[in-house]
């Protein structure tokens, strides 16, 4: 059997309030400045809303702080992650900038874990320009005092009151064996589904019976004929969202093939017109010629199953209808 | 406060990588207890289970794990998005009500697919960590050097903890990473996260754990040794680095206080030491006697995985306490980064 490899990349694009406190940390970061907050007898940076001690509001009491400070912990990053503020080795240290009594952790820029030691002068240096510093924590690193530069920077205008923070994971994984099955009989031309132990056929099927509860093997294997009957549909107007490439309505039908016991969803349908278009009509699929095939975007996910890209369309078997109270029953 | 005995547990074995679903996982786990039990799965009064979807990166895969624990009949279920040891919590706290008898906790990961270093930063403050990257190995490197630093420890003690945990990983059938090896041999090894070498490290791991508890006389009829929760309690710390003293934890001391934890009478502990630093730490805050046997199953360094990784902790004492190997021991479980978040349960067989 074929290995089917699998990458996605999940996005959350977060914009998030900043507040009374983080909001005016942020903003002076972006102006070259780094700030602390009055909590009690100290000043704590990075500033926080609550007193740790009582859990008290703080008023929004700042302290500039450094931009010269003492490293108090290190550790040595020898193999940086592609998420860390520098992609060649550096250290991440808790600072204590001049005027704080807590540490900040942030990074450091240094030559090698030689030029560390606990007790260490660093200095904050800031991206040059307005558009590298965004206010975030990432516009400012440090580095040892001695390789420190004199910097003029030009301050942004207004509050930042939000930030933006695109988390973007990578995972890659292979299709599970009952998957790769299926994706394999989808280019060969055929539904490969999975017979449960209460004789129903799941399509695709999970790898187990969640009913019976015991894993399935090939041997539960079996191939559907390429026709159903339409269970239902939508018209789908395509809106504008990150991502979309639909502009024109079109037809979205959820279909279940001949002896299977599950629908197969959102098979699009673009060449039958809406008005001729019913539940209970009789389909086929035409599948594309077999070097057009593509399982791409087959999945080991199982809430929106797809079938790739492997069907041409679905077209009409000239059969009548099922009428409405003859409608397979499906899972 | 209502007795509450753990009667049953299952794992699978820690695996890099896992070639099938996160349900398919879970499923042996029930299954292999409901048999040990005699019962029906519908007899079970509530499940919850402990996962988390960024892991393998799934929207809704703790949904899609309902399926290995089974939701027909319907069933009363819960999930939390924490290590199946807080789960054990939310169902030992349930039971407490008296209304129901037994529980049903159900802790798995996939990490195999994903990038832990990558998602765990995730878990910390959106504004002045997570942007930065900091993630859990990182911050495992600051922890050694403040352990360092406050002449707590030497880059030795961490060597020895891997290699005693490592060796012991060796009679441990679940284990993914074991071996002999000698504390020379480590301390020869680069760094990684200076002071850590790779080796003061987890594997990744793909993995599930499953326990049934039930209420005292529940419990004696569904089965002949119960092993009783004399004590579980949870305590956090701040998320912001500075306001901690990464060379203590406070958090696990408040814990063993509020639950009296008597140190001195635990045969075994198993501690959720993901870093090897973290045994050196968390020995110290519970002062833990040398008569108490730490990690014998080798610990997370010799399997980690996430989300199960507490929960089975507190398996490995349940089970030696049912085998006579122990009396009484302590499972430890631990979320967030440098033991930001510690659960001791203690637990004790029949006298």
């Amino acid at each position: 059997m074929s290995e089917f490899p699998i990458s996605f990349t999940l996005e959350y694009p977060y914009t998030r309030t900043l507040g009374p406190v983080i909001g005016p940390f942020l903003t002076a970061l972006r102006d070259g400045r780094i700030l602390g907050i009055r909590c009690g007898g100290r000043v704590i940076c990075p500033p926080i809303e609550f007193d740790p001690d009582t859990c008290e509001t703080l008023s929004p009491d700042f302290v500039e702080v450094g931009p010269g400070g003492t490293v108090e912990n290190w550790t040595w990053i020898s193999d940086p992650s592609s998420k860390h503020p520098f992609q060649s080795p550096f250290a991440f240290v808790q600072v204590k900038l001049d005027g704080a009594d807590t540490t900040m952790t942030h990074a450091v820029k240094a030559s090698g874990p030689d030029a560390m030691s606990t007790g260490m002068r660093v200095m904050a240096q800031f991206h040059e320009t307005l558009e590298e510093r965004t206010g975030a924590i990432t516009d400012v690193y440090f580095v040892p005092e001695a390789d420190a530069r004199n910097q003029s920077l030009r301050p942004g205008a207004g509050e930042v009151e939000i930030s933006t923070h695109l988390i973007s994971l990578t995972y890659n994984d292979t299709l599970y064996p009952h998957a790769a099955r299926f994706a394999e009989g989808l280019l060969d031309g055929k539904f490969i589904g999975q017979r449960l132990k209460g004789g129903e056929v799941s399509i695709p099927g999970k790898g187990y019976d969640a009913i019976a509860r015991v894993m399935l093997s090939e041997a539960d294997d079996v191939e559907l004929a390429p026709t159903g009957t339409v269970l239902s549909y939508t018209v789908i107007t395509p809106v504008k969202y990150r991502g979309q490439k639909e502009t024109e309505p079109y037809l979205s039908a959820s279909l279940i093939l001949d002896g299977a016991g599950q629908t197969l969803v959102q098979q699009d349908i673009r060449n039958i017109p809406l008005d001729e278009f019913r539940v209970g009509m009789r389909l086929r699929a035409i599948f594309k010629p077999v070097d057009e095939r593509s399982v791409d975007d087959v999945d080991n996910d199982w809430m929106y199953p797809s079938i790739g890209n492997v069907v041409e369309r679905w077209e009409s078997t000239g059969e009548p209808d099922v009428p409405l109270d003859e409608l397979p029953e499906s899972m | 406060m209502e007795d509450v005995a753990i009667v049953a547990f299952a794992q699978t074995p820690c695996y890099r990588r896992y070639q099938d679903s996160e349900p398919s996982l879970i499923m042996g786990l029930v299954n292999q207890i409901v048999a040990e039990v005699e019962i029906d799965r519908y007899e079970i009064d509530l499940t919850i289970a402990g996962s988390c979807d960024y892991l393998s990166g799934r929207a809704f895969a703790f949904i899609a794990n309902v399926d290995g624990y089974g939701a027909w009949p319907p069933v009363y279920e819960s999930h939390l998005e924490m290590d199946g040891a807080w789960a054990l919590f939310e169902a030992f706290v349930r039971l407490q009500m008296g209304d129901i008898d037994s529980a049903l906790i159900v802790a798995s990961g996939k990490s195999s697919p994903g990038t832990p270093r990558e998602i765990f930063p995730l878990q910390t403050n959106a504004y002045v960590s997570a942007p930065l990257g900091l993630d859990p190995v990182s911050v495992a490197g600051l922890q050694a050097r403040a352990l360092l630093d406050a002449g707590k420890a030497t880059e030795r003690d961490f060597a020895e903890v891997v290699s005693r945990s490592r060796r012991d990983g060796l009679s441990n059938p679940n284990a993914q990473v074991a071996k002999d090896v000698s504390v020379e041999d480590l301390l020869k090894q680069p760094y990684y996260a200076s002071p850590l070498r790779k080796h003061d490290l987890p594997p990744i791991s793909d993995g599930a754990t499953a326990m049934l508890i039930a209420r005292g006389k529940r419990a004696r009829e569904l089965c002949e040794k119960p092993v009783w929760i004399r004590g579980i309690d949870h305590r956090i710390e701040s998320h912001h680095l500075g306001l901690r003293d990464l060379a203590d934890s406070p958090s696990s001391r408040i814990a063993a206080g509020s639950l009296g934890l008597d140190a001195a009478s635990l045969d075994v502990a198993e501690l959720c030491v993901r870093f090897s630093p973290e045994e050196i730490v968390l020995r110290q805050a519970l002062d833990l006697a040398d008569g108490t046997k730490v990690n014998p199953s080798g610990g997370p360094l010799c399997g980690h995985p996430v989300m199960a990784t507490g929960l089975t902790r507190i398996v490995e004492v349940a089970r030696r306490i049912r085998n006579g190997e122990a009396g009484r021991g302590l499972g430890h479980a631990a979320s967030g980064p440098a033991l930001q978040q510690n659960l001791l349960c203690i637990l004790e067989g029949d006298a």
